[in-house]
């Protein structure tokens, strides 16, 4: 029960692709190249990921360039789905079938039959912890059963490449960690190569170093994680501080070479602090404060999001 | 070793989708129907009328002319496109099975349950009629034929609707102007315009094998020959044409 993961060269080259719906662009000039292992797309809602793993699996043909997955032009090509497993991120389970008879469809319709079928609709039903559920229909499943369900789906004929998008959407956290370490596990222990996307950053590093960001339809940068996240802490933060006697605290930040500006609210209780290196910044603001005798009531970062993140990385901002 | 896969896939679907569509709500309708014919039947059953002619007619007019197309249109034109739009279509269009023989899937189970849909009504008004007026064997006879005339009809407006339910995005109003304006009056005009109705067609079969009411002595008919040969090509000619667009058909 592995996927074979064997195969020379990456496992998804994407150049110079577009996809556009009528005047809405889904992907524009897109390039990328995803190597074996997990790999992380990441974006904001809308960004292009799902039309990314629709064109990876052939469901929607590009209108300019080039995709390759395993070295093959997806669309019109049904074969290539004997190499992958795909879970979306929307409700695709027949809610009037038990999760037994969907395995079992899916199956069917990857050529599987008899006690081969069996084994493993055991086999995949243990590994995401659903064996209990099998016999239960699929409509009474909570969020973290049915998305669990989806990915056993997508395991069910042992594909070489796993498309998980956003697996983690609408989960409490506890089923978040499970199915965290069940990705993680899906490629250390069973050899599947794994594309998974998030629209939270911090989610896809606790999978993955391998991550490619995702921003209106474009690659906007991929590699490994820590070199974005150097990006990341290049862009000038914006941070709100509100409080008491907050104008000496002002005085104090501009003093310090990480500060880049202060813009004081209209009744002066609050002010907008750029940064420039945030780790600097909330290391030393406490001992600021101390300093200067002020009471901070609140505080928050006004681009803590990953939408303000992409527009930084692309030049927008 | 391909053929054993694609077959394998086919029947996986055939068997799913038949499962789901006799287990559908949309088979109410199907109860309601034979309901509304056994008691439009039934009632004129109760009348002083001349049995085989007059139970003819109303089979004719009540289940092949009207409620045929109709219960095929519900079924058909609802099938691929709700499975698209809800995305449940999924695991059928990620599988390594070529759309085009997943189409297939999709056609045999509309055919079976479009022929068990038209059989109870067939049989709710066939005996809601003639328990009165007695079952002789000549009414038996009535009811085979006409039974038969919608496994044939189940077979071409399957074909048809389904090919509709690709080809459009809502292809219920498409669907409503075939069943209604279409066959309903395009196919009831004289002269040679109704030849572009299926009814027609089925029709002309029904008057060479059925020996009562009006569909018997019906003007203009089509051959027997012409007749299978039309609606065997326009089944095939829908069902091809039909996979194709599936094939090409992007699911976003």
């Amino acid at each position: 029960m592995t996927g074979s993961g064997k195969r020379a060269g990456p496992v998804v080259v994407t150049e110079s692709l577009s996809k556009w719906y009528g005047e809405v662009i889904g992907l524009n000039n897109f390039n990328l190249e995803i190597k074996s292992g997990i790999t992380g797309i990441v974006g904001p809602n809308g960004s292009g990921k799902s039309t990314l793993f629709k064109l990876m699996l052939g469901l929607i043909r590009p209108n300019a360039g080039d995709i390759r997955v395993f070295g093959e032009k997806p669309w019109g090509n049904s074969a290539l789905h004997s190499d992958i497993g795909f879970c979306p991120d929307y409700e695709s389970l027949p809610l009037e079938s038990t999760g037994r008879e969907y395995l079992s469809l899916v199956g069917h319709l990857h050529a599987m039959s008899g006690s081969t079928l069996s084994t493993r609709i055991g086999e995949v039903s243990d590994l995401v912890g659903m064996r209990h559920a099998l016999n239960r229909k699929t409509g009474g499943y909570s969020k973290g059963m049915k998305q669990r369900m989806k990915i056993a789906g997508a395991l069910i004929h042992d594909p070489e490449l796993l498309i998980l998008d956003e697996p983690l959407s609408g989960t409490d956290p506890l089923v978040r960690k499970e199915l965290i370490d069940l990705t993680k596990s899906l490629h250390r222990e069973h050899g599947h190569d794994v594309i998974v996307s998030s629209h939270v950053l911090f989610e896809i590093e606790r999978m993955t170093h391998d991550v490619a960001l995702i921003y209106k339809g474009r690659a906007v940068a991929s590699g490994d994680i820590s070199e974005i996240r150097d990006l990341i802490d290049k862009h000038p933060h914006s941070i709100v501080i509100e409080g008491d006697g907050i104008t000496a605290l002002a005085k104090a930040l501009l003093d310090q070479d990480y500060a880049v500006s202060v813009t004081f609210n209209e009744d002066r209780n609050g002010m907008t602090v750029q940064i420039s290196r945030p780790d600097d910044f909330f290391n030393g603001l406490p001992a600021l404060i101390e300093g200067v005798d002020c009471s901070v009531s609140s505080m928050y970062s006004q681009d803590n999001n990953l939408e303000a993140i992409f527009e930084y990385l692309v030049g927008r901002k | 070793m391909d053929l054993m896969r694609t077959m394998t896939g086919i029947t996986a679907l055939t068997l799913h989708s038949t499962k789901k569509l006799l287990l559908s709500r949309k088979l109410l309708i199907t109860v309601l129907v034979a309901v509304f014919v056994a008691t439009v039947m039934g009632y004129a059953g109760s009348q002083d009328v001349d049995p085989l002619p007059d139970g003819t007619d109303l089979m004719d007019a009540l289940i092949l002319f009207f409620f045929m197309p109709v219960m095929a249109m519900i079924f058909g034109t609802s099938l691929i496109r709700d499975e698209i739009d809800d995305k449940s279509i999924t695991h059928v269009a990620t599988a390594p099975l070529d759309r085009a023989y997943s189409y297939i899937g999709y056609y045999i189970p509309l055919v079976i349950v479009v022929i068990v849909s038209m059989v109870i009504i067939d049989t709710a008004g066939f005996l809601a009629f003639f328990a009165q007026q007695g079952l002789t064997s000549e009414a038996v006879e009535l009811y085979l034929e006409f039974t038969a005339l919608v496994t044939i009809g189940a077979f071409v407006y399957s074909a048809l609707f389904l090919a509709v339910s690709v080809a459009f995005k809502k292809p219920v109003f498409i669907g409503l102007f075939y069943a209604f304006i279409w066959e309903g009056f395009i196919g009831s005009l004289p002269g040679a315009i109704q030849k572009a109705s299926v009814k027609h067609y089925l029709r002309s079969l029904g008057s060479r094998w059925v020996d009562y009411g009006d569909i018997s002595s019906l003007e203009g008919v089509s051959s027997l020959g012409d007749s299978i040969l039309v609606l065997s090509l326009m089944s095939v000619i829908l069902l091809v044409l039909g996979a194709y667009m599936f094939r090409r058909e992007e699911i976003s």
